[in-house]
């Protein structure tokens, strides 16, 4: 091949590379801006309504709730996939991966049978832990789509620590509890903080499950995406674009600061399947 | 004090078979052996990382082998010191007193001992990332020496830090040592190190300890081929042993003070071995006519290779090559006493 058409095919390749970045990352912001652009002249409005108000105070307290639990379980069970060898840890690794591959939808159906049919149900229900049509139920369905991703933010983490580190603060006469307590959660700090952020993210636009499990009704399990979706079904386009421009800050906002946080190592998707 | 009986291991590409051995109190024993061949595994063994396949370990009149790592006293400093990042130095040392509660008074007392003594006052509120090598090393050995352990385990110390500071780290080693009195099991793939540092050595191949003694003993009777090769003799033969005499090639036969009949292997270090232009009208019994094929001068000493019919590296001073004026082609004489030759 001659030096000129060598030439000739490099500039085409990267021209087409260049334009194909061009494209996607000018069609994301067109596409977003849409809803930024009808939004946010009404946002002040719109939030002053009983209406979106309650979906915040919604949204938030689910989604705060739902997070501390998958903190709670996933810092066990993250330190026990990295660290410890058992029997059936490969069949648990498949299983924890479940809800992940799971459409939220399919998820949210698979609670509603659970707790919506059974006697364990009904029992739960009858001790006052009522899931089925209630913002508890918003909190379990946000809590089993997420926690899956909570534990592979942490034990990512956790894997990146050098177990010797555990292993010489035990000859110095820490027990396991202590060491993992002194040395590698602290080391794991900024993966912990990156799974905060992106577990509450994801709890606060999540909408599949809940819908299944919580339903939506109008001030009663109105989170801010129920709240999109119930609007926009009945024409109110300022009050849904009002919810899904608070959506949109809250998401980027907390995907720059879970890549701050060193998040982009982790690898996921932040919305799933 | 430390008693290995039997000892057995797999993990992963490392194995070791069948590990006895027994550390005195307060002694410097090293473990030397090549790369790969699971010193550290066994360390980790004693420190309690892994539960032994089987076999026990004893220390004093109580075994341990099934012992939490918490439950052992034992200092541990890893190669790479695995010094704790988020800690100052100060923080670091003061972490095993912290957890096994040892009161402020005594603490402190501990603390302000092993700092001075270590001499790294100047440096205790910075961050590991901050530290040169050597710095590392003296905090590892302060985190672990500080909870005054039983036996101190020390995984390569040295082979992280540059060769110009190593010599003076192996003083600190053993100024530490003739302090503390701490037992201290070190291991090594640098036979040199061994040499310098430890009371004995046990020399580690393919999983099991081939041989035990002082330094010098393994050094002047490697008890195989493999240790012989490994502390590093020169000259090493194959050959066929008849009475006192050995074949080590055709019409090449060596005396010696060991009578043997069958295969041997041959050492003879190069530095018993005399070159001079005559032959030499001495009492050593071997006397060869041949010829230099190489000069590799490592000023003060000179390695000289004759070729005799096999080649035999001699170690003289640079000076006396200088003065007989040894060069390439020379025809010399190889002198060297039955007794300078072991027979494996």
């Amino acid at each position: 091949m001659g030096k000129g058409r060598v030439e000739g095919q490099n500039i085409i390749f990267i021209s087409i590379v260049a334009v194909a970045i061009a494209f996607i990352v000018g069609f994301i912001i067109l596409a977003i801006s849409m809803i930024l652009v009808r939004g946010t002249p009404n946002i002040l409005s719109s939030v002053a309504t009983r209406e979106i108000q309650f979906a915040i105070k919604l949204s938030f307290s689910t989604s705060i709730i739902s997070t501390i639990l998958c903190i709670l379980v996933a810092v066990p069970v993250a330190y026990g996939m990295s660290r410890l060898n058992f029997v059936g840890k490969r069949f648990a690794t498949t299983v924890l991966d479940i809800p992940i591959a799971l459409p939220p939808i399919v998820s949210g159906v698979a609670l509603l049978l659970l707790f919506g049919t059974t006697s364990f149900g009904h029992a739960l229900a009858a001790w006052g832990l009522e899931f089925v049509f209630t913002p508890l139920g918003i909190v379990l369905a946000q809590f089993f789509v997420n926690v899956p991703y909570m534990i592979k933010v942490l034990k990512s983490s956790i894997d990146d620590i050098d177990p010797r580190m555990e292993f010489v603060a035990r000859t110095l006469g820490c027990t396991r509890l202590q060491s993992f307590v002194r040395i590698t959660l602290p080391l794991v700090r900024n993966g912990l903080v990156a799974g905060i952020i992106i577990t509450w993210a994801r709890a606060l636009g999540e909408f599949g499950a809940a819908l299944m499990l919580a339903g939506a009704t109008r001030l009663k399990t109105e989170t801010l995406p129920v709240s999109l979706f119930l609007n926009m079904s009945v024409g109110d386009l300022e009050l849904a674009m009002a919810a899904a421009t608070i959506l949109i800050i809250v998401s980027v906002g907390s995907l720059f600061i879970f890549e701050i946080m060193g998040g982009h190592r982790f690898e996921i998707s932040r919305y799933g399947a | 004090m430390l008693q290995l009986k039997g000892l057995q291991k797999k993990v992963g590409n490392f194995e070791l078979k069948n590990i006895n051995l027994d550390i005195h109190e307060g002694e410097y024993f090293i473990i030397v052996g090549p790369t790969g061949a699971g010193k550290t595994v066994l360390l980790e063994l004693i420190a309690g990382m892994y539960q032994p396949d089987a076999g026990e370990i004893w220390f004093d009149n109580t075994e341990i082998g099934k012992l939490f790592p918490e439950q052992r006293n034992v200092g541990f400093v890893y190669q790479d010191y695995a010094l704790f990042p988020h800690l100052t130095v100060k923080e670091n040392i003061m972490f095993g007193l912290k957890v096994r509660g040892v009161g402020t008074g005594e603490s402190k007392k501990r603390f302000n001992d092993i700092v001075s003594f270590l001499r790294i006052e100047y440096m205790l509120d910075r961050f590991p990332s901050t530290l040169s090598g050597g710095e590392k090393q003296r905090t590892a050995l302060a985190r672990a020496l500080v909870t005054l352990p039983r036996i101190l385990l020390l995984d390569e110390p040295l082979s992280a830090l540059d060769p110009q500071i190593k010599r003076g780290f192996q003083e600190e080693l053993r100024r530490i040592h003739e302090a503390t009195k701490t037992t201290t099991l070190h291991i090594t793939h640098d036979f040199a190190e061994a040499m310098t540092l430890g009371d004995r050595v046990g020399v580690l191949h393919e999983g099991k300890i081939v041989q035990v003694g002082k330094p010098a003993d393994i050094f002047r009777r490697p008890n195989s081929y493999f240790v012989a090769d490994f502390v590093g003799v020169e000259n090493i033969f194959r050959g066929e042993s008849k009475g006192r005499t050995v074949e080590i090639a055709p019409e090449i036969r060596i005396r010696t003070t060991y009578p043997k009949d069958g295969p041997v292997v041959l050492t003879l270090r190069s530095e018993d071995i005399i070159i001079s232009r005559e032959k030499l009208d001495s009492s050593a019994q071997n006397n060869f006519q041949g010829q230099i094929v190489e000069i590799n001068d490592q000023r003060p000493l000179c390695r000289v290779t004759v070729d005799i019919g096999i080649e035999i590296v001699a170690l003289v001073t640079t000076q006396t090559v200088e003065d007989f004026n040894f060069k390439l082609g020379d025809k010399v004489w190889l002198a060297f006493k039955s007794a300078a030759v072991h027979v494996l």
